[in-house]
């Protein structure tokens, strides 16, 4: 009953979201606009154009990013056992910067074939060092998780550094304001080309987990204690572990390294619904996409045109409400 | 309003041992012997303003300058003997006489390297170094005068001022006459143009940054007749745009590039912008980088540059 409330209030708060953010931008238009549009849509209106190509796909884009770091972020605080971790644990962040600059500093093309090239290299790189870390938490073929957290963070400390040493070398401003726009996040590039690929990451990974929950929880009393009630503990956590990897690679390949919301939409829904309702993953997903939807909302109003950099304001609301978190009497990390 | 020439204050100063009359007296009583040798030290110290309202204190005219900016480089060298100038940055290629001269790193800067040359005034340009660095140069013992650039007039007087602190007046002077008349018949040209052309500049594609309102461009496109697209005025000399702006601006001219390259590395990555009339009226042009970036003499062959693009 309860569960059933807060998933509506999700799906409304996400619905609002959407149609507020449909109204702003450069162009004035309200919900008569968007009306409009649905009824009579003018290919040769300028506002109309703006609204169908480019503010709909950013929000989609900011939608199924959210919900994709969320959704990973609950994965890994599952699979770890720890309230610490989030999606970039395994180096997925610092692997697709590293791509990106690669690129935004003339190793590679910016354009190859029409394809624009930083996502691309971001996702390789994300794909790479997330498999160096992977690798680097096994012992004798075991995944040891406290190994693979040590691995991420050393991994992600190396190639940040190797980042950082370009970035001192770069010899234009141009590129030094791509990297520093690019490790704070945007939604900016946002295109129908390029939202169906974080967005079918996505839902495949949420089919994927409508099978796997109970394993899930499950898995979170314990390596041992799973293994005695009958759970492949390895298997699942290589499902867990190759979901992670690939929501999270599209997730930052296309907008860039944004923090903290998978770090703090998990706890969000376990103070929500208890540490192992049926649908805590999918509602973490939802939570997710509405703070997402907020924040680029929030950074398009506060600083227009460009908005500020999404990772800022999801920082500047995430931790009060962490802080909350953590002060609250009757919820455990 | 740069280069005032009232703002440029010369205070003649004579200090004695340690500019105080009463110290003085004390040093008299004291260091009897020493007299001398304070006699010697005492120099002619000129104040002067720069264009950021600091005072900058000069012992004497300055022999030995050098530039921490590609653009004031330039501007020194049309101004003063090449001797005087004892550096360029590792950026400097322009006039060719500077690649002789001895590289000073601006960023970061190379304090030992700046030392070991000598200085006794450093040119630079606001935005380019920043303060905590010219902090550090006169603490140093360099002092550091600063230039900024809202308009190309503000070239003009300062590329006047360098000479009045330099004592290269007249030849400041000629200079500025000649690249003040060439400005006149460039504006007389177009002054009635009814219906100015809308130019949007680009600097970087991803983001999108452009030449702002408060930027040397947007006097550049007066002169020309045309007007800066962005007529909105935002804190960042060089904005970040997004695309549903620049769909509102809807610029008749696009600087930032051949047509090759912005379709390659701006237009595949923003196809939602092939709707703007720069691009589809094919004007899109490539200025010179260096003209457009620096505010040096060179101002009248950028303006030329541009004229070419606009009235072609």
């Amino acid at each position: 009953m309860k569960q059933g409330f807060y998933f509506i209030l999700a799906l409304l708060l996400i619905g609002l979201a959407l149609l507020l953010g449909l109204q702003v931008g450069t162009f004035e238009t309200g919900p008569g606009t968007i009306a409009e549009l649905l009824f009579n849509y003018n290919p040769h209106d300028s506002a109309h154009y703006a609204i169908l190509h480019l503010r709909l796909p950013r929000l989609l884009l900011a939608l199924v990013v959210g919900a994709s770091l969320a959704f990973c972020g609950y994965l890994m605080q599952a699979m770890v056992n720890n309230g610490l971790a989030d999606p970039y644990l395994l180096g997925t962040a610092s692997g697709a910067s590293l791509g990106a600059v690669i690129v935004f500093f003339g190793f590679v093309q910016v354009s190859v074939g029409g394809v624009y090239m930083p996502p691309v290299f971001a996702l390789a790189g994300a794909f790479v060092v997330t498999l160096v870390v992977i690798m680097l938490g096994y012992r004798k073929r075991r995944l040891i998780p406290a190994q693979l957290l040590l691995a991420g963070i050393a991994i992600s400390a190396l190639v940040s550094s190797v980042v950082a040493l370009l970035t001192f070398l770069s010899d234009s401003e141009g590129k030094l304001r791509s990297v520093i726009f690019w490790s704070m996040g945007s939604f900016e590039r946002a295109s129908w080309t390029l939202v169906p690929y974080p967005a079918a990451a996505l839902l495949l990974a949420l089919l994927l987990f409508v099978f796997y929950q109970k394993q899930l929880n499950i898995l979170l009393l314990g390596a041992d204690r799973a293994q005695a009630l009958g759970l492949q503990v390895a298997r699942t956590r290589w499902v867990i572990l190759a979901t992670v990897s690939v929501v999270t690679g599209f997730a930052v390949a296309t907008s860039g390294p944004i923090g903290f919301v998978g770090l703090i939409i998990p706890h969000v829904t376990r103070g929500l619904l208890g540490t192992t309702g049926r649908f805590n993953l999918l509602f973490s997903a939802f939570v997710g996409g509405f703070f997402m939807l907020f924040c680029d909302l929030c950074s398009r109003l506060l600083y227009p045109p460009a908005g500020l950099p999404i990772g800022i304001i999801t920082s500047f609301f995430g931790v009060p409400f962490f802080v909350y978190l953590l002060f609250k009497k009757n919820y455990n990390f | 309003m740069a280069g005032n020439t009232d703002r440029l204050v010369l205070k003649q100063k004579f200090t004695f041992c340690f500019g105080n009359s009463g110290l003085w007296l004390l040093c008299l009583v004291l260091l009897l012997g020493g007299c001398r040798q304070a006699k010697e030290e005492s120099k002619e110290i000129l104040v002067v303003e720069d264009d950021l309202g600091r005072q900058v204190k000069l012992q004497g005219q300055p022999k030995r300058v050098l530039s921490l900016s590609a653009s004031m480089t330039e501007m020194l060298f049309a101004v003063l003997d090449t001797g005087t100038i004892v550096a360029r940055t590792q950026n400097d290629d322009y006039p060719a006489a500077a690649l002789a001269k001895p590289v000073v790193n601006n960023y970061p800067v190379d304090y030992e390297q700046v030392l070991a040359l000598k200085p006794d005034l450093i040119f630079t340009v606001e935005g380019i170094t920043p303060p905590d660095v010219a902090a550090r140069l006169e603490e140093l013992g360099v002092p550091v005068y600063y230039q900024k650039y809202e308009q190309v007039e503000d070239i003009f007087t300062g590329l006047e001022d360098i000479g009045r602190i330099m004592g290269r007046e007249a030849q400041a002077k000629t200079l500025t006459d000649s690249l003040r008349q060439e400005v006149r018949k460039l504006n007389e040209r177009y002054k009635h143009v009814q219906q100015p052309l809308r130019v949007l500049a680009i600097t970087w594609q991803d983001p999108i940054y452009v030449y702002g309102q408060n930027t040397l461009l947007t006097d550049k496109l007066r002169i020309l007749g045309a007007e800066n697209a962005v007529q909105e005025v935002f804190e960042q000399p060089y904005p970040a745009l997004t695309r549903e702006y620049i769909l509102k601006l809807n610029p008749d001219v696009l600087l930032g590039g051949t047509p090759e390259k912005l379709e390659a590395e701006f237009f595949s990555l923003y196809p939602e912008l092939r709707r703007i009339k720069a691009y589809q009226n094919k004007r899109l042009y490539h200025p010179t980088d260096d003209l457009m970036s620096r505010p040096s003499p060179r101002v009248v062959e950028s303006l030329r540059e541009l004229e070419g693009f606009l009235y072609p």
